[in-house]
């Protein structure tokens, strides 16, 4: 299959090449895109709750999709200006390779693999894809600690498999293993109560929680098992969008760090509180141009999605039916990993 | 040169070492490249793997399994696991299917109805759904907390069933052991000398008293004779565990298998000649001596290969654990392949053990069929 689908994109890539070629000459991908006024960033084949579903009225919802729209509006100054593809997990490497992708937005693990042999390169970690142990709310758990002695049911024969057996033997915890070959049955075990807690990636357990019959029942653990940092990804060589992508994230994260808002950014930007909120939202020049963009594509980004806390909140945290707990997802002076870059 | 090629025996030789050659020659053309190419894509092969540690943990087993326990050690677990559920599946399927076979072939019309039903509702619905079913019954009994309990010692909950079990340590199940299969020696070794009563009360009698010696010795002072489950935090320690996976697989596969067997043993039952028992009665027999003499004897020998067929094929339905998360044979060899990569050693081992396991009872059930077939007819 990996082997049919990387030679459909050799041939995708020699079919376009012609074009390509053309917008190849001393142009980046950041101008290609400028010029077709139009961002190509992925959905997916389906929905991946929290991150890319279709929403009743058919538009696309969700954590990267948000994202997407942050970068549409940083390079061309509006969200509307981004087509969603949607593509498969398989897809997205040969999708990017034959350029009907710009980026990839997409819960993308940070793997060696894919950062040398498949010719792609990382941003910075936008996401933190955290192990998570979800539990029944009445067990009033507060940590996995508390589960001492508890049946965890996990999927059979997958890395969590392994993470959990590392995290219990390492906390000295005592408890009763249960493994399943398919999702379903796992998730049925649970829900019927064979299970005290499951263990899964992040977004797994708290699709497993919206789908159950009364999701308030259960509840994520703010416990992480281990983490897979997740990054947006562009063609090896594109450092133009690249680094546009990272300021990106960096701005974003800014932003909630001091406290800029959806809200209240019209009024930051007419009366920064510091100097460095003044360059953030380009009151005094300086954040566009070295990018290749507006100076305002901060401010404009800001108040079309908000800060990084607010996009999290409204998609997968608290303010969503997926109630997925910050925890790395966090700023680092509130606990977690996040931090901008130093904006000079 | 013609004349040898006339021969019939050398003809028939020729043929059957011709064909021995290309079987062989196809197996070892079909293993080398197989090797080739797993070295081309640079996998590794070989059974090294099996002294790795697995690092992932497995949910029951009568040897003791930690994540630090090698594959091999796992696997045999596996094996284990899937022996004890078949074998305990065949015992009670055949006690089942005996009582089902007595009830279809008696004259009371209301047993006769009950035995049909039953045949025909556990007969005909496949047996993973059976499994499927009980296992569902059993996971949606309350949590253990709420768990419904007979004198607070036999606990039935979402965890399984809880019952007492006197305290004995892994030493003393293993002199118990020992002493049962001593008895079962004895009892054979004097057949010829003793009668079956005292035979009997000899054999018990010293395994009841290897049992009290080691459940009294060798224990920590003041600790209980019977450990009885106990509710604590989110389990139940003490007392033996019966968990709703093994339960359900066993449940399952018993009721299933005993529509079949039944089945078989009725029609053991009934190809017994009519003729044969009324020479019996002719000749001044009671009911029960016709039956242990006469028609029990012929019934077996007629059910014997259908019964083998059926036991075979109970082990291999096992397999079905796999699905309700009972880590049999079938599903530690799953779930080893995702984790070592070791897709063709682990399957050979996978066949390799359920044709131990198939053979030996095929084996055996020849070795019973040899001695109660006709003598002097093959």
């Amino acid at each position: 299959m990996k082997n049919i689908l990387t030679s459909l994109a050799v041939a995708g890539t020699m079919a376009l090449g012609s074009v390509t070629a053309v917008q190849a000459e001393g142009q980046g991908l950041l101008d290609t895109i400028i010029e077709r006024d139009s961002l190509l960033c992925t959905g997916h084949n389906g929905s991946y709750l929290g991150f890319a579903e279709v929403d009743g009225q058919g538009e696309w919802q969700g954590f990267d999709i948000e994202f997407c729209k942050a970068l549409a509006t940083a390079i061309l100054g509006s969200p509307d200006k981004l087509q969603i593809i949607p593509v498969s997990w398989a897809q997205r490497f040969p999708s990017i390779q034959s350029g009907d992708i710009d980026v990839i937005i997409k819960v993308t693990g940070w793997t060696m693999t894919r950062d040398t042999e498949l010719g792609l390169q990382y941003s910075r970690p936008y996401f933190i894809g955290p192990f998570y142990v979800m539990s029944k709310t009445e067990l009033e758990a507060e940590g996995i600690a508390d589960l001492e002695g508890g049946v965890f049911c996990v999927n059979a024969g997958t890395t969590v498999e392994r993470v959990l057996t590392d995290y219990m033997e390492t906390n000295g915890i005592d408890y009763e293993p249960l493994a399943f070959e398919k999702g379903e049955e796992l998730r049925a075990a649970f829900y019927a109560g064979r299970c005290d807690a499951i263990a899964g990636f992040g977004p797994f357990l708290s699709a497993t929680r919206v789908n159950a019959d009364n999701p308030d029942d259960f509840e994520i653990l703010g416990d992480v098992l281990a983490l897979e940092p997740e990054g947006i990804v562009v063609k090896q060589g594109e450092d133009d969008l690249l680094d546009v992508i990272n300021w990106m994230v960096s701005a974003l994260i800014m932003a909630e760090e001091n406290g800029v808002t959806q809200a209240n950014v019209d009024e930051m930007k007419a009366n920064p509180p510091t100097a460095s909120i003044g360059r953030l939202l380009g009151s005094t020049p300086g954040v566009g141009a070295r990018l290749g963009l507006n100076d305002d594509w901060a401010y404009n980004v800001i108040k079309t999605v908000g800060n990084y806390g607010e996009i999290y909140d409204r998609t997968v945290g608290e303010g969503s039916r997926y109630k997925l707990p910050r925890g790395l997802n966090n700023l680092w002076n509130n606990g977690g990993l996040l931090y901008p870059l130093v904006l000079d | 040169m013609s004349q040898i090629f006339a021969s019939q025996k050398f003809r028939r030789i020729a043929v059957q070492g011709g064909f021995i050659l290309g079987v062989v020659a196809l197996i070892a053309s079909t293993i080398l490249v197989g090797k080739s190419n797993i070295a081309d894509q640079g996998m590794a092969t070989g059974f090294g793997f099996l002294e790795q540690t697995t690092g992932w943990p497995v949910n029951f087993s009568i040897i003791e399994v930690t994540g630090r326990s090698t594959y091999a050690r796992v696997l045999w677990a596996g094996l284990l696991n899937t022996m004890l559920v078949g074998f305990l599946t065949l015992i009670f399927a055949t006690v089942l299917g005996l009582l089902l076979a007595l009830m279809r072939v008696s004259s009371n019309t209301l047993m006769k109805l009950v035995g049909a039903s039953y045949v025909e509702v556990f007969r005909n619905v496949p047996v993973i759904l059976q499994v499927f079913f009980w296992y569902a019954i059993l996971t949606h009994l309350p949590s253990p907390k709420q768990a419904y309990t007979l004198g607070e010692a036999f606990y039935l909950s979402n965890r399984g069933i809880m019952m007492p079990a006197p305290a004995l340590s892994g030493s003393d199940m293993a002199w118990l052991l020992v002493s049962v299969i001593l008895a079962v020696v004895f009892l054979g070794l004097t057949r010829e000398r003793l009668r079956l009563g005292p035979r009997w009360a000899i054999a018990t009698g010293a395994v009841f008293i290897v049992f009290v010696v080691v459940l009294l010795t060798g224990r920590e002072p003041d600790s209980a004779l019977i450990s009885t489950p106990q509710l604590k935090g989110l389990r139940f320690v003490g007392g033996i565990t019966l968990k709703p996976e093994f339960t359900a697989l066993l449940v399952g596969l018993t009721l299933f298998g005993a529509s079949y067997i039944g089945e078989i043993i009725r029609g053991g039952l009934l190809s017994v000649d009519r003729g044969k028992l009324e020479a019996g009665r002719a000749l001044g027999f009671s009911t029960f001596q016709i039956n242990r003499l006469i028609r029990i004897p012929l019934a077996f020998r007629a059910m014997l290969p259908s019964l083998t067929n059926q036991y075979i094929w109970l082990m291999k339905g096992t397999t079905v654990g796999i699905a309700v998360g009972y880590p049999d044979y079938f599903a530690i060899v799953s779930t080893s392949i995702n984790q070592s990569g070791q897709t063709m050693e682990l399957l050979a081992l996978l066949m390799g053990g359920f044709i131990l396991i198939n053979y030996s009872i095929g084996f055996l059930m020849n070795m019973l069929n040899d001695r109660i077939k006709l003598k002097g007819r093959s």
